[in-house]
Order: C-alpha cells, then structure tokens, then sequence
C-alpha cells in the first residue's frame, strides 16, 4: 500500500515542480502551468477508478514530455524571478557601463527620463513628447550631458510621429559620432535609412533609462516594472 | 451566411457535430421506437447545435463591427517592438506578415504576425471578415492583453484584421 502511494505522491510533486519552472520562464506554459490541477484529479481526489502503476508511469511520461516541451519551446528560465527587483542581462552591463559618463546628470533631468521612458513603454507618446520637451528646455546642455539631450530630442520627435500614426521621415534626428561610446547599439557602417532611424530611438531609450536609473533613485521602481520592454530595445 | 449586415460563419467544429448527432439520432429512430416518441423535442434539440454557434457568431461579429471604428480611430501605428506589458488596455495598430495560423477552424483564430522589429501573437475571439492566410501581409487593429488575461507576455486582442497585400 505504501509502496503505491509514493509514486503517486511523486507524481503530485513532479507536477508541482514542473509548474514552478513554467511560472519563472518570461514566457508561460498554460499546460505545464496546469498540471497539478490534473495531479489533483488523478492521484488526490477520490475516485472509482484505481490510480494504477499504469496510470502513474503514463503520467509521469507526460510529465517528462511536457519538461521536454517546456525546456525548447518555452525558453530558458530567465529572469522572471528577478523582473521587478533588479536589473538583468545587458541592461545591467549597460546601465553599468554609461555610469560615469551620466554622473553629471542632475536629479530633475533624471527624472524626466525616467518619466519619458516610462511614458514612452506605456505608449503614452504625447506624455512622452511633453516629458522630453521638458527635459531639452529645462537644462542648459553642457559637453557632458549632451548626448542625453540628443536623446531626448529623438525620443521627442518619435513620440510625436508615433502619437499621430506618422511614418519615418525623410530628414530625421540621430546621434553623432561622438556619441558612440554610450550608446547601447554600434551604428551601422551600411547607411540604411530605416534601420538607422529605429536603432536611434532604441539608443535614445536606453540612454535615457540610464540616466534615469543611475542619478534618480526614487524612480528606480517605475524603471525596473518597465525593464522588459528595455531588454528588447537590445534585440 | 449573411443575417443583416454580419456575414455569420460556422466553424466547421460546430457543423460536424451537428452532422454526427444527426446519423446517430437517425439511426437510434429507426431501430428504437422509444427514440422516434422523443423526436419531438430531440429533432428542435438537435437543430440547437447547429443555431446556438450562429447566433454566438452573430452576436460576436455585430459586436466587433460595431466596435472596429472605435478601435480604428483610437489605435496608434507601432512597430512590433514597442508593444509590451505596460501597454495593456491600449488599442494598436500593427503592420506585417503572418507566419503562422492556428484554431481556424474552431472560429477563434490566433496568427503569428512579424513585422522586421520582431513578432507578435494576435488573438482573435470571432471569425475575421477575410480569410488570412500564412505569408498575407496584414493589418492588425485591437488592444494588448497578457497572454493569460493576469500573467504571460503580451499579445493583441484583434478586433479587424485584413490583408493589405495577399500571399
């Protein structure tokens, strides 16, 4: 009796654990997430039938099956766990790497960063374009922070394209040469308009989510519920 | 099958159950004289299966037709890219291709649309007014939701999807 029950246990369990690994990926299995209800039904709850060897093996087969689909389809368990209360990956590398170079920043343009990259993640793009324009009057731009208002310049002019369904335009804003060692994305040796015109606004983003994030502490939540979205401006 | 101005469409889920119960309930009226006293509510009952899919289908795709201008005039022109998890709720509008179909026979469609910023899932809770199909490039307008209402990465909720340009 004791010896058929434990393989049932360890069927309830494995479903548990192979729930909790679906929970920590980014991207959530329904079905794996689910199995322990169906542990439930089959090995808990009452019932006519006997919840034979055969059933736990199939089970437990499924259960391998849905581990295997889990691991290849679903991804690495990545920082699901850690979204929302520190930094991860590149953006880390990244914040940590443009740090001296944002340490001039003062707290109030910091903080328009973070209010416009904030903005800007929720799709609020007027917000977005308010909060830039802000920033770009509000501080007189000196050789150290130019690059941050340059960003802010081409968020400004994204949000208002994006804000009223614009396309690209011919003429647009992008950093300079000398802006390459803080930016997050190499500039391209091919001139591709297209290309160039969104990696832009990728680097203007991520620039600004540094500043925010190195000289404005009390913002570090807002930034850190947004940081999915700042992950894939890498991509 | 046009009711009003909703072109109503039955998935074929709901006309091959209606199909099935049909030769069963034949046969068992032949060969059981207690099935053919009950046909006069059994022959109503099985035409339900048939009625209950077109009014929910009617239902849903009035609801959405009245509903696409709303989103139309709303939705902002975005790359794949920009959508993400704070932007549940928006109503958008996205461009691109559609590399994969699924349920579209149970009149729930789900496509996977990409564009050259990355790719999306799109959800669509009624038949779509075209028939997309993988390689179509499409326009997509409707809200971003979480994958699983509460939790999952975020996809679009569609509410009008058509092909600018066909496979």
């Amino acid at each position: 009796m004791l010896d058929f029950h434990i393989p049932a246990l360890g069927c309830v369990l494995a479903s548990f654990i192979l729930a909790y690994l679906a929970w920590i990926r980014p991207k959530k299995d329904i079905v794996a997430l689910s199995t322990p209800i169906y542990s439930f039904i089959f090995f808990i709850v009452p019932t006519d039938f006997s919840t034979g060897v055969l059933l736990q093996v199939l089970y437990a087969v499924s259960l391998t099956l849905l581990l295997v689909r889990l691991k290849y389809r679903f991804g690495r368990p990545g920082n699901a766990a850690l979204l929302g209360k520190e930094l991860g990956g590149s953006l880390k590398t990244y914040v940590e790497e443009t740090r001296d170079a944002l340490s001039g920043t003062s707290h109030e343009v910091a903080h328009n960063a973070a209010l416009v990259f904030v903005r800007f993640a929720e799709g609020n793009y007027e917000d977005a374009a308010q909060s830039a324009k802000t920033a770009l009057f509000g501080e007189k731009a000196g050789d150290q922070v130019s690059p941050l208002m340059r960003a802010f310049g081409i968020i400004r002019e994204h949000s208002t394209l994006l804000d009223t369904s614009q396309p690209r335009p011919l003429t647009y804003l992008t950093f300079s040469e000398k802006d390459s060692p803080l930016l997050a994305k190499p500039r391209l040796p091919v001139h591709d308009p297209e290309t160039e015109f969104y990696a832009a606004l990728d680097n203007a983003l991520l620039l600004v989510f540094s500043a925010a994030w190195n000289a404005s502490e009390p913002d570090r939540p807002h930034l850190l519920a947004c940081q999915a979205f700042a992950q894939k401006l890498f991509t | 099958m046009k009711i009003g101005n909703v072109d109503v469409k039955v998935s074929i889920v709901a006309i091959a159950v209606f199909v099935i119960f049909s030769i069963f309930l034949f046969f068992a009226s032949v060969f059981s004289p207690d099935v053919r006293s009950q046909l006069i509510w059994l022959i109503p009952g099985l035409f339900m299966l048939l009625v209950i899919p077109i009014a929910l289908n009617y239902m849903s795709r009035s609801q959405y037709a009245d509903i696409a201008p709303v989103y139309e005039a709303q939705a902002k022109t975005l790359r794949i890219k920009l959508i993400n998890e704070s932007m549940v709720g928006k109503p958008v509008r996205v461009e691109g291709v559609v590399e994969r179909v699924h349920f579209q026979i149970l009149n729930r469609p789900q496509y996977i649309v990409a564009d050259r910023s990355g790719a999306i899932s799109v959800k669509m809770f009624t038949s779509p007014d075209e028939d997309v199909k993988v390689n179509d490039i499409v326009e997509v307008i409707g809200q971003v939701i979480r994958r699983y209402i509460v939790t999952g990465d975020p996809v679009i909720n569609c509410v009008s999807i058509r092909k600018i340009k066909n496979s």
